[in-house]
């Protein structure tokens, strides 16, 4: 499980995050959903220890993150984070070098499943297949955890479907993934739960099947009731 | 420690090109420098015994031989070594910022390796001295081929000839980056070894807390710079001469000791717990 408790952050004086708290099992798909610039990615980068908290905890299996966590979580933020002039199999490569999680034979198959060509370079490929190399290198992982930002976002339709489809399949299944997004509409039959942010805060956290079977709301019809009280 | 070497490895071949560049552009440009300058001298020696109609006795007594030291002190030979220090001292901010700048964002992935994150910087200050090293030494190679070029320019009786030590010495600046001995050596290259670690750690701190660490850097490179130098300020004005030179040699280096495992465990902290991307 990871959870995220009490976290603040500050970028000078401005507040960021006042006091984040939830949980993301293992297993299920949480989604933390708010506007641009509510903090969505701040706790991403802070989760990884990629950006200071000024408090709170953050554990990870109920450990602080340190180096033999990267093993066990991987993030894959919405630009490629490997180097342009890189092929997509240098890429690989590299990965395969540095993570002994690295499942090569889950790497070829989501190079079929995105249909890109491993001798392309990084810094020739539009933004839909760039997103799918990074989701690639990730997702070729064996790690329990997944965090994505924002992977929908600025993508073509047909893309889109891809990457959704990825959701569905045996590549996610049994691995908890935290993922951002500020519209819903493409993957919220897939969410297990749903992390309302706004302003810096945790407005409400739900289990989004419940809802739906208790209150016959769909995600869409909470965020409404949480943003446009 | 797979680890660190796999990061050096990867680190040096991001280098490699801008490497061959600097050494390919020292070479030629020190080669044109040799032709030039030898072409001068015959020049001149021509114009003297064929216009002047002056004998090579008295050539030689008045213009003197030719010398290596001549291409040593031409901008041809400078200007290129010139060139190659701007570049490692551009490269040391770049091989950081890089990773930053723009549309790179590959500080993320460097971070998120499953190794202690102090190898990045050990794996980043270690390219920065095989690059110096592999260019000082490729300078060395390079000595004695030039010194060849000139030779087959200029006849025997208009040459003065030295050896690569005899040049390395009798110009200062060179005898820095070539030390004459050991001790220099270790002296030399500790104390580059040390400045190149402060300006990482004032980078860190910048890539930490952004403008605030710019002041922070600038505070802690002039407090690592009074540590260094305090013996020698205590020399100097407390105590007089009190210690002898070898003494005051061995404080400086366990001072400098002192700086740099300072500056590698504010770096790991930093890289730890402070740093943003």
């Amino acid at each position: 499980m990871i959870e995220v408790k009490a976290v603040e952050k500050n970028y000078g004086s401005k507040k960021i995050l006042k006091g984040v708290s939830f949980t993301a099992n293992k297993g299920e798909i949480t989604c933390l959903i708010g506007i641009n610039g509510v903090g969505k990615t701040t706790i991403l980068n802070a989760i990884m220890a990629l950006t200071p908290i000024n408090s709170g905890q953050i554990l990870i299996g109920g450990e602080p993150i340190d180096k033999h966590t990267f093993e066990k979580i991987t993030f894959i933020p919405d630009a490629i984070t490997m180097l342009p002039h890189m092929t997509i199999a240098e890429a690989m490569e590299f990965m395969n070098d540095f993570y002994t999680g690295w499942n090569q034979r889950r790497a070829t198959e989501l190079l079929g499943f995105f249909r890109l060509n491993p001798s392309d370079k990084i810094s020739s490929l539009s933004k839909g297949n760039t997103a799918k190399v990074n989701l690639l290198l990730g997702l070729a992982l064996d790690v329990d955890y997944v965090l994505m930002d924002e992977p929908f976002s600025g993508i073509d339709m047909f893309s889109r479907e891809e990457i959704a489809n990825v959701f569905t399949s045996h590549l996610i299944e049994n691995r908890g993934v935290i993922l951002t997004t500020h519209e819903i509409g493409d993957i919220e039959h897939l969410i297990d739960k749903v992390v309302l942010l706004d302003d810096g805060m945790v407005t409400k956290e739900f289990n989004a099947e419940e809802v739906r079977e208790t209150e016959g709301k769909s995600v869409i019809d909470v965020m409404r009731e949480v943003y446009q009280r | 420690m797979k680890k660190y070497i796999k990061l050096l490895n990867f680190e040096f071949n991001r280098i490699a090109k801008l490497f061959v560049v600097l050494l390919g552009i020292t070479f030629v440009t020190q080669i044109i420098g040799v032709i030039v300058v030898s072409k001068n001298y015959l020049n001149m020696a021509n114009e003297q015994i064929y216009d002047e109609r002056i004998n090579k006795v008295q050539f030689l007594e008045t213009y003197g031989q030719m010398s290596f030291l001549q291409v040593v002190r031409s901008l041809w030979f400078v200007g290129p070594i010139a060139l190659c220090l701007a570049g490692v001292a551009l490269y040391i901010f770049l091989i950081w910022y890089r990773d930053w700048v723009g549309k790179n964002t590959f500080i993320y992935r460097l971070l998120m390796l499953p190794t202690t994150r102090l190898n990045i910087f050990y794996a980043k200050i270690t390219t920065i001295m095989i690059m110096t090293i592999g260019l000082v030494s490729f300078q060395l190679i390079f000595l004695p081929i030039e010194i060849l070029v000139m030779n087959s320019m200029v006849p025997n009786e208009f040459r003065a000839d030295l050896s690569v030590v005899e040049i390395v010495t009798s110009i200062l600046e060179l005898s820095i980056i070539i030390p004459g001995s050991v001790v220099e050596l270790i002296l030399f290259y500790g104390a580059g070894l040390l400045v190149v670690s402060i300006l990482f750690t004032g980078i860190l701190m910048e890539r930490s807390f952004r403008w605030k660490g710019i002041f922070a850097g600038l505070i802690y490179s002039a407090l690592a710079v009074v540590i260094l130098i305090s013996p020698l300020l205590l020399q100097e004005f407390v105590l007089n001469g009190y210690f002898y030179p070898s003494e005051l040699l061995v404080l400086e280096i366990v001072m400098g000791l002192i700086v740099l495992g300072a500056t590698i465990w504010m770096s790991g902290f930093l890289l730890r717990k402070k740093i943003t991307v």
